[in-house]
């Protein structure tokens, strides 16, 4: 497909922009396949913004027949194309931004929200930026990622006892959803890995996905087992569970449903871990909100925050309204409850609830982070979201479609990545020092993940990343931050390393709209982020000048 | 250095407390708490604390002229509380004779900073009695005849925090006296008006019987008196009372013809005069003899600036201690918090400071009042020239700041916070100060390069509000301050903080002289202030403080350092930045008399 059948209109000269945090202005707006560029010719320090299509989440466009048009600046001497219609075009982004452009003549407008429309929800990943994103100073990287299964498990040496490498996986036929490789228990060979991936939702099997260096517990994640009306069991999968506790009295699992939800889903095929078979194995529930109701809080948040109205009285109404905050409070306690079990009571747990690729992503994420202190370096958190959210297979690609803007009818789109960055802003609030990376790096994830010049978050998976060369025609995000400048700017001067869990506090009191992500947009923000900035060189300084 | 995290998840392990351990706990241990010079012990007694977080718990009270301590004698919980008297408003029986179930015999207390205790004491003898007796003796000494604490502690400090605020010194600082405006002593005996200090800046046009005939017409003769002055533009705040109009609306062309002085000293084109009040509330004043300047102050303009008064407040608050203490409401937090309007206030105040200073940065004289001009007035005025002044966002400044406009503008301490009083249900009390160390926490949250002080200053100046150790908060005004020769018999709050200056400093304040701070007063940037309202739950705390602060004590060690260093570079190289040798050492914490222009952060290293 040629993007240029989608531009019929490339460049507008005399266009008016408006955005936050600055005056309007006035310039030439350029649509190419993947960018909106205006360039602002009208003052000596000419301004350019360079918006990726990608990021614009819903236009809205209006246009006025009227003679005499009337923009922001009245300018006489406009050419005579305009013929006095003009159009005005609302692009309200992923990033929160709500940009606005007055374009002269009605019909250049509308071809260009023509092209925004289409060009900013192309459905082919391979069309999409990331694949034509070359900057100069870069080379595609050798190696995409910063590990992989097989380098991850080759460093945890005290894994090696009773864990081992499986790639019974290598061409995606057991699961299509997981790595090639997994870490599985060392007794457990690659058949009853086979037959109990198909006792698994999508064949997601319990693998590792976090070992307890100070106890030898681990967390294991999978599907739901798919016990369906007869309640099947399966041998196989029982003895993969059975080994994992070997040499414990018990095991807990987390199922990320409520009892009743879990109950229904026997009727869809899938279920839960029953008593009978499973009986070392001690289940809680704790319902968590997913999908289209995570997604509705994240709209109506946002909705409150873009309020423009002088009447806030209901400001922490609507707040409340929105549930974001409980479900904060909810992922939180969740995992909370698993650190729990893993440091204090010391046992091993199983995570799932019914796909095995959101919430169960979202608390063994967060459990990480609370009880390891190698998942708080920047390298660290950046090589823990790599593990759990790339490898181990988060649908970014149908997750994030979409933002809170949308009109687009609802289809997967939620927003469980934007969630899990809001509670870890909740810890990095809570405990200062105890996490290497700043708010800016939580920021700058929230808003690649929607839109991004790198491959990281392209995709469904691992094996369609393969299958489309993501990795030999992308960028890695998670790369690139980790390049010395970068990896200086994400980090928090304020840092000092602790081999103690962090727990935070979940109480509704404790925790804080992020206003740095959802009211980033205000002159407020604007400058806690410019005084957080100023801390950080001070510190460096300090540092620096102490050391000489 | 460890860092213990307070566990928050009830999960497998029932709650506890990690304090220090548990170390001597024989129950002769209170004879170990240390006490402050001058504080006797009175009583000890066997009790059991009603703990609302962790229940039942034994252990062993003592009660001195000062505090109320206790400690636990269980192995397994530790529990201790440390009660200045002073912060106890009501003290009442629980529970009779005839009363049965566990505990329910005893004692009530209600503290004035969010908190309560109750207490479970044996039914047998007269255990309950004594101890209520001497708790309601000693926590309302001045309803019993008795000194307070204040006027009991010998405490010894390195600094003299009396002298921390010189009214002429500061004028000069300002830039007083100038041409236009001049030092009247008219109250030197307060005899003008005995509420206000005995040393006022008046316009220099002005004469000493203008000022009396002024204060004829306004309430308890507060004449309009200028706060602050703006050192380029020339524009001031000038604070006062509501004007005696009445019903009848009288005039006085004395009044108008002061403010048009007031206003021809800039030549502001027109004097704006911010009523703090809600309008109604103005005109119903009309009734008890006030109300505010109408049309026939010619070139002024009237400003009604919407903040309720002391009862509203009051009630807000009480409404706030519902919702946090002692179990904070969980299921509708946000809007339960909503319902109190607690930050709603906050805002209101906040938004109405940053009109006034807005004004006068723009060279617009500002005349600020409300109905007696000790509550209201004294938010706005201070809060306003927090944004104006950076000096007074140092940590010394910011004592000034409270000394000048709260303590010596007579805020009625005495009678908000009820020092040593038993009638806890007086319609005077209300948390106005209290609202103001709100208001600034709020803007060093917004602002955190900008303010020396750290959270803890406020934390503690809110602390000794109530305490009745020092004599800073102590009585109503200057005039009976001197009557009980507060200055000379008790100790400043400033002489604690003064003494120990690294408790208090932010490690990343940056001064910038001319630049004026406008917070943000949207309901959506304010937040409430957990870490005062909520402290006293151990569920809600967040990351143990020690690390921290000590972690923040290694920066300010190390800022030193590199100040230091940076001094030493600039010496050796003072060819290239004179400047900069010229400036006394940027020693921030001695920063009282030095122009905050060393802008350290601006400087590129020469390194």
């Amino acid at each position: 497909m040629e993007f240029a059948e989608h531009i019929k209109t490339a460049n507008v000269e005399d266009v008016v922009l408006r955005q936050p945090l600055q005056p309007p202005s006035r310039g030439t707006l350029c649509i190419t396949g993947h960018h909106l560029l205006f360039s602002d010719r009208e003052e000596s320090d000419s301004r350019q913004v360079l918006l990726l299509l990608r990021n614009i989440d819903a236009t809205e466009k209006s246009v006025e027949n009227l003679t005499g048009y009337s923009g922001f600046f009245s300018n006489a001497s406009h050419s005579e194309r305009m013929s006095g219609s003009s159009g005005t075009i609302t692009m309200k982004c992923k990033d929160l931004r709500v940009l606005q452009l007055d374009i002269p003549g009605m019909e250049q407008c509308l071809n260009i929200a023509h092209s925004i429309e289409t060009l900013s929800c192309l459905d082919c990943v391979s069309e999409m930026y990331p694949f034509f994103y070359r900057p100069v100073e870069l080379s595609l990287p050798e190696q995409w990622g910063l590990s992989s299964p097989e380098m991850h498990y080759s460093q945890m040496k005290e894994l090696y006892e009773k864990w081992r490498l499986s790639t019974v996986n290598r061409d995606y036929s057991v699961c299509s959803s997981y790595p090639p490789a997994v870490i599985v228990p060392k007794s457990i060979d690659d058949d009853t890995l086979k037959k109990a991936a198909k006792f698994r939702q999508g064949g997601r099997f319990p693998v590792l996905c976090y070992y307890h260096k100070k106890n030898g517990m681990v967390i294991m994640r999978s599907s739901q087992p798919l016990l369906g009306a007869n309640r099947k069991r399966c041998k196989e999968d029982e003895l993969l569970l059975q080994a994992v506790i070997e040499g414990s009295d018990k095991g807990y699992i987390i199922d990320t449903r409520s009892r009743q939800q879990a109950q229904q889903a026997r009727m869809t095929g899938g279920g839960f871990e029953s008593k009978s078979f499973y009986s070392r194995w001690k289940r809680f529930h704790r319902p968590m909100e997913r999908g289209k109701a995570l997604q509705e809080s994240l709209i109506k948040l946002v909705e409150a925050c873009g309020d423009e109205s002088n009447n806030m009285d209901r400001w922490l109404s609507k707040l409340e309204n929105s549930k974001w905050l409980s479900h904060v409070q909810n992922a939180l306690s969740t995992a909370g409850l698993l650190v729990e079990c893993v440091e204090r009571d010391g046992h091993s747990v199983l995570v799932h609830g019914s796909e095995g690729t959101d919430c169960s992503l979202l608390i063994s994420t967060l459990a990480q982070l609370i009880m390891d202190p190698c998942c708080r370096t920047v390298e660290g958190f950046l090589g823990l979201l790599e593990r759990e959210w790339i490898q181990a297979r988060h649908p970014f690609q149908q997750r994030c479609a979409h933002s809170a803007y949308s009109h687009a009818r609802l289809q997967q789109e939620s927003p469980v990545f934007l969630l899990l960055m809001d509670c870890v802003w909740q810890l990095w609030r809570q405990f200062p020092l105890a996490l290497g990376f700043s708010e800016a790096l939580l920021l700058r994830l929230a808003t690649e993940v929607y839109a991004s010049d790198y491959g990281t978050f392209l995709c469904n998976s691992d094996q369609e990343r393969c299958a489309l060369g993501v990795k030999e025609r992308t960028h890695c995000l998670f790369q690139a931050l980790l390049r010395p400048t970068q990896r200086d700017y994400y980090s928090n001067p304020l840092y000092e390393r602790t081999e103690l869990a962090i727990w935070p506090s979940v109480h509704p009191q404790s925790l804080q709209l992020w206003k740095g992500y959802f009211l980033r947009w205000t002159q407020q923000v604007r400058h806690l982020e410019e005084a957080q900035e100023e801390i950080r060189n001070m510190v460096i300084e300090w540092g620096k000048l102490a050391c000489s | 250095r460890s860092q213990i995290s307070v566990p928050v998840f009830m999960f497998f392990l029932s709650f506890y407390y990690c304090d220090n351990g548990l170390s001597s706990l024989k129950m002769e241990l209170l004879s170990d708490v240390s006490l402050l010079p001058g504080e006797e012990r009175i009583t000890d007694k066997d009790i059991i604390y009603i703990c609302p977080f962790s229940g039942a718990v034994k252990g062993k009270v003592l009660i001195t002229n000062y505090r109320l301590y206790f400690r636990s004698s269980d192995a397994d919980v530790t529990v201790t509380l440390d009660v200045p008297l002073g912060a106890i408003s009501r003290v009442e029986k629980m529970g009779g004779a005839s009363s049965r179930g566990e505990n329910s015999y005893g004692l009530d207390i209600t503290c004035k900073d969010m908190r309560n205790l109750r207490f479970a004491l044996k039914q047998e003898g007269h255990s309950r009695r004594d101890i209520f007796e001497v708790l309601f003796r000693y926590a309302f000494p001045l309803s019993h005849g008795l000194p307070l604490f204040a006027y009991l502690g010998q405490e010894k400090y390195a600094e003299n925090g009396w002298t921390i605020y010189k009214p002429i010194e500061e004028f000069r600082r300002q830039g007083l006296p100038n041409n236009k405006w001049r030092i009247s002593f008219i109250n030197k005996s307060y005899d003008l008006c005995d509420t206000y200090p005995t040393v006022l800046a008046v316009p220099y046009k002005s004469k000493e019987e203008d000022l009396r005939k002024v204060a004829a017409f306004r309430s308890r003769a507060r004449i309009p008196v200028l706060s602050w002055i703006h050192r380029e533009n020339q524009a001031v705040i000038v604070r006062c009372s509501q004007p005696l109009v009445g019903m009848s609306g009288k005039r006085n062309k004395d009044d108008e013809r002061y403010l048009d002085l007031i206003r021809e000293a800039n030549d502001t084109t027109k004097l704006t005069i911010y009523d703090a009040r809600p309008n109604v509330n103005a005109v119903a004043n009309k009734a008890t003899g006030g109300g505010y300047e109408g049309d026939e102050y010619q070139n002024a303009e009237l400003i009604f600036l919407d903040i309720q008064n002391i009862h509203v407040m009051r009630e807000s608050q009480k409404k706030l201690k519902d919702i946090v203490y002692p179990n904070v409401e969980e299921s509708h937090w946000l809007s339960s918090l909503e319902s109190t309007h607690w930050l709603e206030h906050v805002k209101l105040v906040l938004s109405g400071a940053i009109q006034v200073a807005d004004k006068v940065s723009s060279g617009n004289s500002v005349v600020v009042h409300c109905s007696d001009g000790w509550d209201r007035t004294a938010q706005l005025t201070s809060l306003a020239m927090l944004m104006l002044d950076s000096h007074y966002r140092t940590l010394r400044g910011f004592q000034v700041l409270i000394e000048k406009e709260w303590i010596s503008f007579g805020h009625k301490f005495a009678s908000r916070i009820g020092h040593g009083d038993k009638n806890h249900a007086d319609q005077d009390r209300s948390p106005i100060f209290v609202q103001f160390i709100d208001c600034v926490w709020q803007m060093t949250k917004q602002f955190p390069t900008a303010f020396e002080f750290n959270e803890h200053l406020l934390l503690t100046i809110l602390d000794h509000l109530y305490s009745c150790r020092f004599g800073t908060f102590l009585y109503n005004c200057e005039s009976v301050r001197d009557q009980h020769e507060v200055r000379s018999k008790t100790v400043s709050l400033w002489s604690l903080v003064n003494s120990k200056v690294d408790m208090y400093l932010n490690p990343f304040y940056t001064p910038e002289s001319g630049r004026v701070l406008y917070p943000v007063a949207s309901m959506r940037h304010l937040e409430l202030w957990v870490a005062y309202y909520i402290r006293w739950n151990p569920r809600i705390r967040q990351q143990q403080q020690s690390p921290v602060e000590q972690r923040y004590k290694e920066l300010l060690a190390l800022r030193d350092e590199y100040l230091k260093k940076l001094e030493q570079l600039q010496l050796s190289d003072s060819s290239t930045s004179s400047h900069l040798a010229n400036s006394p050492t940027p020693n921030t914490t001695s920063s009282s008399t030095s122009t905050p222009s060393q802008q350290y952060t601006h400087l590129q290293t020469p390194l």
